[in-house]
């Protein structure tokens, strides 16, 4: 394989992608999320609590547990699946580049957008909080772990809904089921089926560095949680570049 | 005919749906028409060719190469679909930068072949314009344009004259005219609008419900439907002992004289034997001919007829 070809191909395809997916209208879905985190978490910081434990319930509830899973299914789900339906992806699957690389431009460029999303909205929601509260060493030592773990959380479900966007027609049905049945419900269930969640291995990683709200009460090796979610993610990503380029796309 | 593409057996269905039926074809250098209907199997065709689906049962080969999960086989390919699918926020030169990219070109090398290929296709002063602001003409040109950039041998072109309008489809025939006799490029072009092929090329193939039911050059094809009446306009003087010469012929089927006097419609079942014979029919009946031009040659008539 020729390397320098395949970075340039590759680096065109994650600039081009990630600006595609930045100019899409849904930034005013983004723009709406952040506006309402800004003032839930400011008007939250209002009240006579521990700011701390309560701003970082926050973050775990809001950016960990619900928005970032939910930003990550609509972008990655329709990200390749869009573009097949609108048969815009026949300037990618006609040129040489190996349609697997492809896959992985896709899988770059919507990680890097989808963490700046995330970030971006969480930063909004902090500033919030702790403008109102009162800003401190200890709560930017809170914000940086949650980002950190936003950004993988960002990488691992971005690998499991842009690989089930490219092998499933209504990959939004499977995501939804993933998100509120698997991970919010069949996941609180007390055992060992919780640690079969991307959002458990995440507290868990999370709880090795905060010492603030519930999510420090969650028990694990960060090790294995992050292992875990390596090879998830290695694992999603080689199936969706394996069926991206077995993909029949008329 | 040495082949760039040769297919053999080509079948390709989707579920109960049939896209190419036991499909044959060679396809040589030069400018090549598929013509047939809508749903014929034209697009399932270059589908093939690009490999961006795989056939069924048969064989498929592009420069000796099978096309599926071969993209580097691309490198030697450009195509342009019949649709629309050029992203409206990107401007003409962000858009063929993004395609130059993903054919790993780069630097000076790609902002120089994207200028030439935009004087090529005459887009130069609309580059910098957001493509949605494009007429459909002007994307047509875009469109061909991305499939040039990378200099291939062969261009695959979707009917590209489709909802153009009259003065854009004049510039896209001599542009995909001038890109064959000017830039050597071998250029498969489909159409359902058969007269548009037939300012292209004489070299077509017919489709019709997924197979190929005729190839070649128009006239040969003309000549393999001996059943079918050939009709012919001779324009000269002194047509009427011609006409009583024609008459006696078995070949002909009908003549028609012109109120004029100066023109015959004569329709013939073997226009071969009609082309061999008319220099001696010619001499004996003195007249003087101006024109003789076959009215069936026009490729309307050969395709109704072929596909019934």
């Amino acid at each position: 394989m020729d390397t320098r070809r395949t970075l340039i191909e590759l680096r065109t395809m994650v600039v081009f992608s990630a600006r595609k997916l930045i100019l899409n209208r849904r930034w005013i879905l983004v723009l709406a999320v952040a506006v309402l985190v800004g003032g839930l978490m400011g008007y939250s910081a209002t009240l006579e609590v521990d700011h701390l434990s309560y701003a970082s319930d926050l973050l775990n509830l809001l950016f960990l547990t619900f928005f970032l899973p939910i930003f990550a299914l609509i972008y990655g789900a329709s990200m390749i699946r869009n573009e097949i339906d609108d048969r815009s992806i026949v300037q990618v699957i006609t040129s040489p580049m190996d349609r697997r690389a492809s896959f992985i431009g896709y899988f770059l460029a919507l990680t890097i957008v989808l963490s700046l999303m995330i970030i971006i909205t969480a930063i909004v929601g902090w500033s919030s909080y702790f403008i109102v509260a009162g800003i401190s060493l200890d709560a930017v030592d809170l914000l940086l772990p949650y980002l950190l773990v936003l950004v993988l959380g960002s990488v691992a479900y971005s690998s499991i809904f842009l690989t089930s966007g490219v092998i499933l027609r209504q990959p939004i049905y499977l995501g939804l089921f993933y998100i509120f049945i698997w991970e919010g419900f069949v996941g609180s269930i007390p055992g060992a089926i919780a640690d079969m969640t991307v959002r458990h291995q995440l507290q868990v990683i999370a709880a090795h560095w905060i010492e603030y709200g519930d999510i420090s009460y969650v028990t694990g090796d960060a090790l294995v949680s992050a292992m875990a979610l390596v090879v998830l993610t290695m694992v999603m990503v080689l199936i969706g570049a394996f069926a991206f380029r077995e993909k029949e796309i008329s | 005919m040495n082949a760039i593409v040769s297919v053999r057996g080509l079948s390709k269905w989707y579920g109960k749906v049939i896209g190419l039926n036991n499909f044959n074809i060679d396809i040589g250098k030069g400018i090549t028409g598929i013509v047939g209907p809508n749903g014929s199997g034209k697009s399932t065709f270059f589908k093939l060719l690009t490999g961006n689906i795989k056939a069924n049962t048969g064989h498929l080969s592009v420069f000796g190469e099978d096309p599926w999960r071969n993209p580097a086989q691309l490198m030697r390919i450009g195509f342009c679909p019949d649709y629309d699918f050029l992203p409206g926020e990107l401007t003409g030169r962000e858009y063929l930068r993004f395609v130059g990219g993903i054919h790993a070109m780069s630097g000076n090398a790609l902002a120089t072949r994207a200028d030439e290929v935009l004087g090529i296709v005459n887009m130069k002063e609309a580059a910098d314009r957001r493509m949605g602001g494009y007429s459909k003409g002007m994307r047509q040109r875009l469109k061909i344009a991305g499939c040039l950039l990378h200099n291939p041998p062969l261009l695959l072109l979707d009917e590209p004259l489709t909802g153009t309008d009259p003065v854009a489809r004049k510039d896209l025939i001599d542009l995909i005219l001038r890109l064959h006799q000017d830039h050597g490029h071998d250029i498969i072009v489909s159409s359902h609008v058969l007269h548009e092929v037939e300012r292209l090329t004489r070299n077509i193939a017919i489709i019709y419900k997924g197979r190929a039911v005729a190839t070649g050059d128009l006239t040969e094809i003309r000549m393999l439907m001996s059943g079918h009446p050939h009709n012919i306009i001779i324009e000269g003087q002194n047509l009427n002992a011609l006409v009583k010469l024609l008459i006696d012929q078995r070949y002909t089927v009908s003549v028609e004289m012109s109120k004029s006097r100066e023109g015959l419609k004569v329709q013939v079942d073997d226009p071969e034997q009609f082309f061999d014979s008319l220099p001696r029919l010619i001499k004996e009946s003195g007249c003087e001919l101006q024109t003789v031009h076959s009215l069936d040659d026009n490729l309307e008539s050969v395709f109704k007829y072929l596909v019934g």
